[in-house]
């Protein structure tokens, strides 16, 4: 098979014209591809569930993308600076949405015991009470994820570097344990925790929905994720090239024998890597419980969807752009899918990753063998 | 102090491999020491072995009077060391400016940096041209330059300068010499070359590496340039 292909790339490489008119026919077969199955939607769905449909599958996409993308940036860093497949953040994420759980309704309790000062605060303000405690749960969701994660990366990690085999068999091993650890508190994957069904006050600060009228509905809360998202990625980018440590983990990706050659305490930015990407993942699982809930089972489901967009965005000396944009392929066909095409959901991403596979190798931005 | 950084019979091993066979040698305070030797003759892992990449199984590394063998190498680099790799090692996905950022050390302030960089672009003038580009986008030449500027960011006693006219041009090699010439000002240097004839007017004292050991040491140049059997012998150069 190989051989194959290899002849045709030379017979190609060595006819450059007609590569090129391949290359059109190849482009206007896709657009007419494309073109038939925007008819064959409108035929069956009506011009107007055509919109309705396109328009909903971009907000949730959207929404979906940037958070994904903050969840995968955790895993690309970890994977890129200490070369450690951290099996375990899809976990991270998981558990990072039970904590946002959590402490949303404990500081929610907090703020409403009538016995505590803290009473007074908002008193039965609950737009402000719901706002404050969304912030703290997210922070401290990516807190407590941060301590576990650089925890696990300095007790137990720290010996395997150099190690892949050994690496892969602890990451899987606290999948199982937090996976399991999760089910015995909270249950199985069958049950989804959402914030609104177990608030004191039945309330959460962003609810409902923005009704453009015609069916046009949009849930709210998925358009402020998309902002949200927008607003950490900017502010990581940002980090990544203005600050000292940003631009120490992007050379240490490169080189990390030479960054530690040049005075850096490497053993130590491993850790902060381990905690920037844990708390990455714990805060995306936070903001997308309100959305998807906290759930037991969302640990593989996840950790499934980073593998995918990591592969695609290109695994080695791929770029943080690829992540960016393959989490924006993943998340908007999940959801174009789920609307136009339900009974491929669970196996666009795939159909998706084996098409680019066989385009660029490399994915996105990595190099090709 | 005279010597600045002294290795006393070290022996190290990168894996099952026995590399340096009980090497010693002192490198004096201000001065240019040259480590000569053939492909593979150990000079790039004495280099490690200063820097802790690999410490070494037996014999002690003393920098300044303090015995710096087994701590890690960004403790021992932090202590002054600068180096400037065999095959440049920049970061090609940063700037050149991001390069020499990521270098400087916690000791070093942003004033003292700034100080080290004019010192830089006095150097290397072309350097400030580049300063906004990627260093991946750079030429073989402009990027030793940078790599040889990465190690001037910090105000380092000592340099470890492994090769540095390696893949030069001829014309290029002549410029970057005659540049760390005028580092013998600022720093003791220990320079790993193999190209001895570019090198031969830059040293003050040298060691021949082979297989491991040294097999040769003096501090005349002018003799060594003389000696056409020892030149044949280890490092190869036939006249």
């Amino acid at each position: 098979m190989q051989r194959v292909t290899f002849t045709i790339k030379d017979y190609l490489d060595d006819n450059p014209r007609v590569k090129q008119i391949l290359k059109y026919c190849v482009s206007i077969a896709l657009i007419i591809g494309a073109g038939l199955l925007v008819k064959v939607a409108i035929d069956v769905y009506t011009w107007n569930g055509f919109i309705i449909g396109v328009s909903k599958s971009l907000v949730n996409g959207l929404a979906l993308s940037m958070l994904l993308f903050l969840m995968v940036s955790g895993f690309f860093l970890i994977f890129g600076l200490c070369g450690v497949i951290n099996f375990a953040h899809g976990a991270f994420f998981m558990l990072g949405g039970f904590m946002g759980f959590v402490i949303y309704l404990a500081t929610e309790s907090v703020f409403l015991d009538p016995t505590l000062p803290f009473f007074l605060i908002f008193g039965s303000n609950h737009l402000a009470l719901s706002i404050t405690a969304f912030i703290v749960s997210a922070l401290g969701a990516t807190a407590v994820m941060a301590l576990i994660g650089g925890g696990i990366e300095f007790f137990t990690i720290r010996r395997l570097y150099g190690n892949p085999i050994a690496q892969i068999l602890l990451t899987v091993g606290f999948m199982f344990i937090i996976t399991q650890v999760a089910e015995l508190i909270w249950g199985p994957p069958q049950i989804s925790y959402f914030i609104i069904n177990n608030s004191q006050i039945s309330y959460f600060f962003i609810s409902g929905t923005l009704d453009l009228g015609g069916g046009m509905i949009f849930v709210w809360y998925r358009i402020f994720l998309i902002f949200l998202g927008l607003s950490v990625a900017g502010l990581m980018f940002v980090g990544f090239r203005r600050t000292r440590i940003g631009l120490q983990i992007q050379a240490g990706i490169e080189d990390s024998e030479m960054v530690e050659a040049l005075g850096t305490n490497i053993r130590r930015l491993f850790t902060i890597v381990f905690m920037l990407g844990s708390g990455l993942a714990g805060f995306s699982g936070a903001v997308l419980v309100p959305w998807i809930g906290a759930n037991s089972g969302h640990g593989l489901t996840y950790l499934i969807y980073a593998f995918v967009i990591v592969v695609i965005g290109g695994a080695h000396y791929g770029r943080f752009e690829g992540t960016f944009f393959s989490a924006l392929i993943v998340g908007l066909s999940m959801q174009f899918a789920s609307y136009f095409a339900p009974g491929i959901k669970d196996v666009i991403v795939f159909i998706i990753m084996a098409a680019i596979l066989i385009l660029r190798p490399g994915g996105l931005t990595g190099h090709g063998q | 102090m005279k010597n600045l950084l002294e290795i006393q019979d070290a022996h190290v091993y990168i894996g099952s491999f026995y590399i340096l066979q009980g090497i010693s040698l002192v490198v004096p305070k201000g001065e240019v020491t040259l480590l000569l030797g053939r492909n593979g003759a150990g000079k790039t892992t004495t280099m490690k072995t200063i820097l802790g990449i690999y410490p070494p199984k037996e014999g002690k590394i003393i920098f300044r009077e303090e015995e710096i063998t087994n701590l890690p190498t960004h403790k021992i680099v932090n202590k002054g060391i600068g180096y400037v790799p065999d095959t440049r090692r920049i970061f090609g996905t940063l700037t050149v400016e991001q390069n020499l950022i990521v270098s400087r050390r916690k000791a070093t302030s942003h004033s003292e940096m700034q100080e080290r960089l004019e010192l830089i672009f006095d150097l290397f003038p072309d350097i400030r041209g580049f300063l906004k580009q990627k260093a991946g986008t750079l030429s073989g030449g402009q990027q030793q330059m940078l790599a040889v500027a990465r190690a001037l960011v910090n105000n380092n006693d000592l340099l470890l300068i492994d090769e540095p006219t390696e893949g030069l041009s001829p014309l290029l090699a002549k410029n970057l010499i005659a540049s760390l010439s005028r580092l013998k000002e600022f720093a003791t240097i220990l320079l790993v070359e193999q190209n001895f004839r570019a090198v031969s007017k830059l040293g003050d004292n040298y060691y021949i590496i082979d297989s491991g050991k040294i097999a040769h040491e003096g501090n005349n140049m002018s003799e060594l340039i003389e000696d056409k059997v020892l030149l044949a012998k280890y490092l190869g150069v036939s006249i």
